[in-house]
Protein backbone atom coordinates (compact mmCIF):
# COMPACT_ATOMS: atom_id res chain seq x y z
CA UNK A 1 0.00 0.00 0.00
CA UNK A 2 1.14 3.20 -0.58
CA UNK A 3 0.34 6.87 -0.80
CA UNK A 4 1.88 10.37 -1.89
CA UNK A 5 2.10 13.70 0.05
CA UNK A 6 -0.98 15.92 -1.46
CA UNK A 7 1.78 18.03 -2.55
CA UNK A 8 4.18 15.31 -3.91
CA UNK A 9 0.85 14.16 -5.95
CA UNK A 10 -0.38 18.29 -6.84
CA UNK A 11 3.28 18.14 -8.69
CA UNK A 12 3.13 15.20 -10.30
CA UNK A 13 -0.23 14.67 -11.71
CA UNK A 14 -1.24 18.24 -12.03
CA UNK A 15 -0.51 18.70 -15.91
CA UNK A 16 -1.66 15.22 -16.96
CA UNK A 17 -5.31 15.93 -15.25
CA UNK A 18 -5.96 19.43 -16.59
CA UNK A 19 -5.45 17.69 -20.16
CA UNK A 20 -8.23 14.90 -18.90
CA UNK A 21 -10.25 17.43 -17.45
CA UNK A 22 -9.89 19.93 -20.72
CA UNK A 23 -10.64 17.30 -22.87
CA UNK A 24 -14.22 17.12 -21.45
CA UNK A 25 -15.01 21.07 -20.35
CA UNK A 26 -13.23 22.56 -23.01
CA UNK A 27 -12.03 25.37 -21.25
CA UNK A 28 -9.28 26.20 -18.94
CA UNK A 29 -10.69 27.60 -15.99
CA UNK A 30 -13.43 24.72 -15.80
CA UNK A 31 -10.61 21.68 -15.87
CA UNK A 32 -8.61 23.77 -13.63
CA UNK A 33 -11.67 23.50 -11.09
CA UNK A 34 -12.07 19.97 -11.60
CA UNK A 35 -8.50 19.57 -10.87
CA UNK A 36 -8.69 21.37 -7.90
CA UNK A 37 -11.82 19.47 -6.90
CA UNK A 38 -10.20 16.26 -7.09
CA UNK A 39 -6.88 17.50 -5.19
CA UNK A 40 -9.54 18.45 -2.70
CA UNK A 41 -10.92 15.37 -2.25
CA UNK A 42 -7.59 13.47 -2.50
CA UNK A 43 -6.57 15.56 0.36
CA UNK A 44 -9.68 15.38 2.64
CA UNK A 45 -10.18 11.64 1.93
CA UNK A 46 -7.37 9.64 3.60
CA UNK A 47 -7.28 6.55 1.08
CA UNK A 48 -4.33 3.82 0.63
CA UNK A 49 -3.16 2.82 -2.84
CA UNK A 50 -2.42 -0.16 -4.25
CA UNK A 51 0.56 1.19 -6.22
CA UNK A 52 1.14 4.35 -8.46
CA UNK A 53 -0.95 3.27 -10.72
CA UNK A 54 -3.72 2.45 -9.06
CA UNK A 55 -3.23 6.13 -7.74
CA UNK A 56 -3.36 7.24 -10.77
CA UNK A 57 -6.16 5.90 -12.17
CA UNK A 58 -8.09 6.84 -8.91
CA UNK A 59 -7.21 10.98 -9.42
CA UNK A 60 -8.35 10.45 -13.52
CA UNK A 61 -11.75 9.06 -12.29
CA UNK A 62 -12.16 11.38 -9.87
CA UNK A 63 -11.26 14.26 -12.15
CA UNK A 64 -13.33 12.83 -14.83
CA UNK A 65 -16.43 13.11 -12.56
CA UNK A 66 -15.79 16.30 -11.51
CA UNK A 67 -15.22 17.70 -15.22
CA UNK A 68 -18.55 15.97 -16.27
CA UNK A 69 -20.21 18.22 -13.40
CA UNK A 70 -18.68 20.96 -14.42
CA UNK A 71 -19.53 20.64 -18.05
CA UNK A 72 -22.56 19.65 -17.73
CA UNK A 73 -23.76 22.60 -14.89
CA UNK A 74 -25.96 25.12 -15.65
CA UNK A 75 -24.41 26.78 -13.40
CA UNK A 76 -21.13 26.86 -15.45
CA UNK A 77 -19.81 29.77 -15.10
CA UNK A 78 -16.45 29.91 -17.16
CA UNK A 79 -17.51 30.37 -20.92
CA UNK A 80 -14.24 31.44 -22.84
CA UNK A 81 -13.94 29.27 -25.54
CA UNK A 82 -11.11 26.16 -26.49
CA UNK A 83 -10.65 28.35 -29.69
CA UNK A 84 -9.08 30.90 -27.49
CA UNK A 85 -7.09 28.87 -25.49
CA UNK A 86 -5.68 27.40 -28.48
CA UNK A 87 -4.38 30.85 -29.98
CA UNK A 88 -2.47 31.14 -26.85
CA UNK A 89 -0.59 27.75 -26.81
CA UNK A 90 3.20 27.24 -27.84
CA UNK A 91 2.84 24.18 -31.22
CA UNK A 92 5.88 22.93 -31.77
CA UNK A 93 5.05 22.58 -35.25
CA UNK A 94 2.09 24.70 -37.42
CA UNK A 95 0.19 21.50 -37.71
CA UNK A 96 0.18 20.40 -34.44
CA UNK A 97 -2.71 23.08 -34.23
CA UNK A 98 -4.52 21.18 -36.58
CA UNK A 99 -4.55 17.97 -34.59
CA UNK A 100 -5.65 19.69 -31.31
CA UNK A 101 -8.82 21.56 -33.74
CA UNK A 102 -9.48 18.14 -34.95
CA UNK A 103 -9.95 16.87 -31.49
CA UNK A 104 -11.12 19.11 -29.82
CA UNK A 105 -14.25 18.92 -32.44
CA UNK A 106 -14.96 15.65 -31.90
CA UNK A 107 -17.79 14.87 -29.94
CA UNK A 108 -17.43 14.61 -25.88
CA UNK A 109 -18.10 10.55 -26.08
CA UNK A 110 -14.66 10.04 -28.57
CA UNK A 111 -12.71 13.24 -27.10
CA UNK A 112 -11.67 11.59 -23.67
CA UNK A 113 -11.21 8.01 -25.11
CA UNK A 114 -8.71 9.23 -28.06
CA UNK A 115 -6.99 11.32 -25.31
CA UNK A 116 -6.53 8.43 -22.54
CA UNK A 117 -5.44 6.17 -26.06
CA UNK A 118 -3.21 8.33 -27.35
CA UNK A 119 -1.60 10.51 -24.99
CA UNK A 120 -1.90 8.47 -21.50
CA UNK A 121 -1.08 5.60 -23.36
CA UNK A 122 -3.56 3.34 -22.12
CA UNK A 123 -5.21 0.17 -23.67
CA UNK A 124 -8.89 -0.44 -24.45
CA UNK A 125 -9.28 -2.43 -21.20
CA UNK A 126 -7.28 -0.10 -18.85
CA UNK A 127 -9.92 2.79 -20.24
CA UNK A 128 -12.51 0.65 -19.84
CA UNK A 129 -11.76 -0.01 -16.09
CA UNK A 130 -11.24 3.27 -15.63
CA UNK A 131 -14.74 5.16 -17.54
CA UNK A 132 -16.31 1.78 -15.78
CA UNK A 133 -17.15 1.33 -19.71
CA UNK A 134 -18.11 -1.94 -20.83
CA UNK A 135 -14.38 -2.93 -23.31
CA UNK A 136 -16.68 -3.21 -26.35
CA UNK A 137 -18.15 0.19 -26.31
CA UNK A 138 -14.22 1.83 -25.86
CA UNK A 139 -13.14 -0.18 -28.96
CA UNK A 140 -15.97 1.43 -30.44
CA UNK A 141 -15.63 5.32 -29.71
CA UNK A 142 -11.38 4.80 -30.21
CA UNK A 143 -12.78 3.32 -33.96
CA UNK A 144 -15.42 5.82 -34.94
CA UNK A 145 -13.22 8.83 -33.18
CA UNK A 146 -9.88 7.29 -35.44
CA UNK A 147 -12.48 7.31 -38.13
CA UNK A 148 -13.87 11.12 -37.56
CA UNK A 149 -9.89 12.42 -37.00
CA UNK A 150 -9.11 11.14 -40.35
CA UNK A 151 -12.02 12.59 -41.91
CA UNK A 152 -10.88 15.76 -40.70
CA UNK A 153 -6.86 15.52 -40.70
CA UNK A 154 -6.63 13.30 -44.03
CA UNK A 155 -3.21 12.84 -44.53
CA UNK A 156 -2.38 14.35 -41.55
CA UNK A 157 -3.65 11.32 -39.66
CA UNK A 158 -2.36 7.90 -40.36
CA UNK A 159 -4.66 4.87 -41.18
CA UNK A 160 -4.99 2.27 -38.59
CA UNK A 161 -6.35 -0.78 -37.47
CA UNK B 1 6.23 10.00 -36.87
CA UNK B 2 3.63 8.09 -35.92
CA UNK B 3 -0.31 9.63 -35.08
CA UNK B 4 0.79 8.62 -31.17
CA UNK B 5 3.53 10.56 -31.00
CA UNK B 6 2.11 13.21 -33.31
CA UNK B 7 -1.14 13.41 -30.67
CA UNK B 8 1.80 13.65 -27.45
CA UNK B 9 3.62 16.71 -29.25
CA UNK B 10 0.14 18.80 -30.42
CA UNK B 11 -1.45 18.25 -26.29
CA UNK B 12 1.94 18.60 -25.06
CA UNK B 13 1.41 22.61 -24.67
CA UNK B 14 -1.64 21.70 -22.86
CA UNK B 15 -0.73 22.79 -19.09
CA UNK B 16 -2.24 24.65 -15.98
CA UNK B 17 -1.04 27.47 -14.88
CA UNK B 18 -3.18 27.37 -11.43
CA UNK B 19 -1.36 27.41 -8.64
CA UNK B 20 -3.33 24.79 -6.93
CA UNK B 21 -1.71 23.63 -3.37
CA UNK B 22 -3.02 26.85 -1.31
CA UNK B 23 -6.78 26.15 -2.73
CA UNK B 24 -6.41 22.45 -2.25
CA UNK B 25 -5.79 23.18 1.83
CA UNK B 26 -8.14 25.76 2.17
CA UNK B 27 -11.12 24.01 0.02
CA UNK B 28 -9.58 20.47 1.45
CA UNK B 29 -9.76 21.53 5.02
CA UNK B 30 -12.79 22.93 5.67
CA UNK B 31 -14.51 20.85 3.80
CA UNK B 32 -16.08 23.45 1.87
CA UNK B 33 -18.68 22.12 -0.82
CA UNK B 34 -20.15 23.52 -4.18
CA UNK B 35 -23.72 25.26 -3.56
CA UNK B 36 -26.64 22.51 -5.41
CA UNK B 37 -29.65 23.57 -6.56
CA UNK B 38 -32.28 22.06 -4.36
CA UNK B 39 -33.58 19.29 -6.51
CA UNK B 40 -37.46 19.22 -7.25
CA UNK B 41 -39.06 17.52 -4.63
CA UNK B 42 -41.04 15.85 -7.27
CA UNK B 43 -41.29 16.89 -11.10
CA UNK B 44 -43.76 15.14 -12.87
CA UNK B 45 -42.54 14.98 -16.42
CA UNK B 46 -44.15 14.76 -19.70
CA UNK B 47 -41.76 14.32 -22.49
CA UNK B 48 -42.98 14.86 -25.73
CA UNK B 49 -39.60 13.21 -27.26
CA UNK B 50 -39.74 13.89 -31.37
CA UNK B 51 -36.63 12.20 -32.98
CA UNK B 52 -36.33 14.00 -36.32
CA UNK B 53 -35.43 11.98 -39.43
CA UNK B 54 -31.84 12.07 -40.58
CA UNK B 55 -30.34 15.40 -41.21
CA UNK B 56 -33.62 17.04 -39.66
CA UNK B 57 -33.13 20.41 -38.22
CA UNK B 58 -35.76 22.54 -36.06
CA UNK B 59 -36.03 25.78 -37.44
CA UNK B 60 -38.67 27.17 -35.56
CA UNK B 61 -37.29 30.39 -33.94
CA UNK B 62 -39.26 31.06 -30.53
CA UNK B 63 -37.16 33.59 -29.33
CA UNK B 64 -35.83 32.22 -26.76
CA UNK B 65 -31.85 31.74 -25.28
CA UNK B 66 -29.96 29.58 -26.66
CA UNK B 67 -27.17 27.72 -25.22
CA UNK B 68 -24.24 25.07 -25.92
CA UNK B 69 -24.21 22.17 -23.38
CA UNK B 70 -23.21 19.23 -22.76
CA UNK B 71 -26.00 16.47 -21.30
CA UNK B 72 -25.83 12.77 -20.53
CA UNK B 73 -28.21 11.48 -23.56
CA UNK B 74 -28.78 8.16 -23.59
CA UNK B 75 -25.68 7.25 -21.33
CA UNK B 76 -23.50 9.47 -23.14
CA UNK B 77 -22.41 12.43 -23.00
CA UNK B 78 -23.39 14.62 -25.86
CA UNK B 79 -22.77 18.29 -26.96
CA UNK B 80 -26.35 19.69 -27.18
CA UNK B 81 -27.53 23.30 -28.59
CA UNK B 82 -30.95 23.73 -26.49
CA UNK B 83 -33.16 26.37 -26.69
CA UNK B 84 -36.07 27.52 -24.26
CA UNK B 85 -39.46 29.09 -24.83
CA UNK B 86 -40.06 30.80 -21.70
CA UNK B 87 -43.18 28.22 -21.10
CA UNK B 88 -41.52 25.42 -19.52
CA UNK B 89 -40.43 23.83 -22.96
CA UNK B 90 -37.02 23.57 -24.80
CA UNK B 91 -35.84 22.22 -28.03
CA UNK B 92 -32.44 20.88 -28.54
CA UNK B 93 -30.40 19.30 -31.47
CA UNK B 94 -27.61 17.01 -31.10
CA UNK B 95 -25.38 14.76 -33.45
CA UNK B 96 -25.66 11.05 -32.48
CA UNK B 97 -22.34 8.60 -33.01
CA UNK B 98 -22.60 8.86 -36.63
CA UNK B 99 -22.65 12.48 -36.91
CA UNK B 100 -26.44 12.45 -38.12
CA UNK B 101 -28.19 15.06 -36.53
CA UNK B 102 -31.49 15.09 -34.43
CA UNK B 103 -33.34 17.57 -32.95
CA UNK B 104 -36.19 16.55 -29.51
CA UNK B 105 -38.56 19.04 -27.74
CA UNK B 106 -39.68 18.40 -24.10
CA UNK B 107 -41.00 20.16 -21.65
CA UNK B 108 -42.45 19.70 -17.55
CA UNK B 109 -44.42 20.80 -14.77
CA UNK B 110 -43.38 21.37 -10.87
CA UNK B 111 -45.95 21.16 -8.66
CA UNK B 112 -45.53 23.54 -4.95
CA UNK B 113 -47.58 23.57 -2.65
CA UNK B 114 -51.29 23.07 -2.52
CA UNK B 115 -50.73 21.43 -5.85
CA UNK B 116 -50.24 24.25 -7.94
CA UNK B 117 -48.62 23.17 -11.27
CA UNK B 118 -46.22 25.63 -12.85
CA UNK B 119 -43.95 25.27 -16.10
CA UNK B 120 -40.38 24.51 -15.15
CA UNK B 121 -37.63 27.14 -15.18
CA UNK B 122 -34.83 26.64 -17.88
CA UNK B 123 -32.40 25.67 -14.80
CA UNK B 124 -35.12 23.02 -14.00
CA UNK B 125 -35.17 21.96 -17.46
CA UNK B 126 -31.58 21.79 -17.90
CA UNK B 127 -31.42 19.81 -14.52
CA UNK B 128 -34.43 17.06 -16.02
CA UNK B 129 -32.50 16.64 -19.14
CA UNK B 130 -29.72 15.24 -16.52
CA UNK B 131 -32.65 13.43 -14.84
CA UNK B 132 -33.53 10.07 -15.36
CA UNK B 133 -35.22 9.75 -18.36
CA UNK B 134 -37.62 6.34 -19.10
CA UNK B 135 -37.44 5.28 -22.98
CA UNK B 136 -40.02 2.82 -24.51
CA UNK B 137 -38.00 1.09 -26.95
CA UNK B 138 -39.15 0.05 -30.28
CA UNK B 139 -38.12 -4.00 -28.93
CA UNK B 140 -40.70 -3.56 -26.34
CA UNK B 141 -38.28 -3.05 -23.36
CA UNK B 142 -38.61 -0.13 -21.21
CA UNK B 143 -35.23 1.11 -20.05
CA UNK B 144 -34.37 3.89 -17.59
CA UNK B 145 -31.08 6.27 -18.54
CA UNK B 146 -29.47 7.83 -15.59
CA UNK B 147 -26.23 9.96 -16.86
CA UNK B 148 -24.10 6.70 -17.55
CA UNK B 149 -26.08 4.32 -16.41
CA UNK B 150 -28.84 2.03 -18.26
CA UNK B 151 -31.44 -0.06 -16.20
CA UNK B 152 -34.25 -2.38 -18.12
CA UNK B 153 -37.24 -2.02 -15.87
CA UNK B 154 -39.18 -3.98 -18.12
CA UNK B 155 -39.80 -6.92 -16.22
CA UNK B 156 -40.38 -4.43 -12.58
CA UNK B 157 -43.73 -2.91 -13.47
CA UNK B 158 -46.71 -4.39 -10.82
CA UNK B 159 -50.13 -2.76 -12.30
CA UNK B 160 -48.93 -0.31 -14.49
CA UNK B 161 -46.54 0.98 -11.75
CA UNK B 162 -42.66 0.38 -10.84
CA UNK B 163 -40.23 1.72 -8.73
CA UNK B 164 -36.74 2.41 -9.06
CA UNK B 165 -33.72 3.89 -6.97
CA UNK B 166 -31.09 5.52 -8.47
CA UNK B 167 -27.76 6.45 -7.18
CA UNK B 168 -25.49 8.58 -8.79
CA UNK B 169 -22.14 10.25 -6.95
CA UNK B 170 -23.56 9.09 -3.78
CA UNK B 171 -27.05 10.56 -3.88
CA UNK B 172 -29.85 8.60 -4.47
CA UNK B 173 -33.15 9.42 -5.99
CA UNK B 174 -36.24 7.27 -5.73
CA UNK B 175 -38.05 6.90 -8.89
CA UNK B 176 -41.77 6.16 -9.59
CA UNK B 177 -42.52 5.11 -13.11
CA UNK B 178 -46.33 5.03 -14.30
CA UNK B 179 -46.33 2.51 -17.49
CA UNK B 180 -46.97 5.10 -20.63
CA UNK B 181 -48.10 7.55 -18.04
CA UNK B 182 -44.84 9.68 -17.26
CA UNK B 183 -42.75 9.43 -13.90
CA UNK B 184 -42.10 11.22 -10.86
CA UNK B 185 -38.18 10.81 -8.99
CA UNK B 186 -37.76 12.60 -5.70
CA UNK B 187 -34.80 12.75 -3.79
CA UNK B 188 -36.46 11.91 -0.78
CA UNK B 189 -39.15 9.47 -0.87
CA UNK B 190 -41.19 7.58 -3.51
CA UNK B 191 -43.95 9.80 -5.27
CA UNK B 192 -47.58 8.21 -5.37
CA UNK B 193 -48.15 7.45 -8.59
CA UNK B 194 -52.09 8.40 -7.89
CA UNK B 195 -50.67 12.27 -7.80
CA UNK B 196 -49.18 12.36 -11.59
CA UNK B 197 -50.59 11.87 -14.89
CA UNK B 198 -49.03 12.74 -18.10
CA UNK B 199 -52.76 11.75 -19.57
CA UNK B 200 -55.47 14.17 -19.63
CA UNK B 201 -58.05 14.11 -16.92
CA UNK B 202 -61.57 14.02 -18.16
CA UNK B 203 -63.36 17.58 -17.54
CA UNK B 204 -65.39 17.64 -14.49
Amino acid sequence: MMRLTTTETVEKYKDTLFRIAFHICRCEADADDAVQECFCKYHTVRMEYESEEHLKAWLIRVTINFARNIATSFWRRNRESWEEYMAEMPFEEPGDSDVFEAVMTLPARYRLVIHLFYYEEYSVKEIAEILETPVNTVKSRLSRGRKLLKKKLKEEWQDEQ
Amino acid sequence: MNNKERYQRSFSGVRTSRDYGKGVYEMGDTQRKRARLPRLAAVCLALGLVFGAAGAVYAADVGGIQRQIEIWFRGELTDVTIEFNGQGEYRMEFQDAEGVTHSQGGGGVAYEAFGRERPLTEEELLETLNSPDVRYEDDGRVRVYYYDQVMDITELFEDGVCYVKLIHDGEELYMTVKYRDGYAASSRHYVDPGTFSTKKRPAE
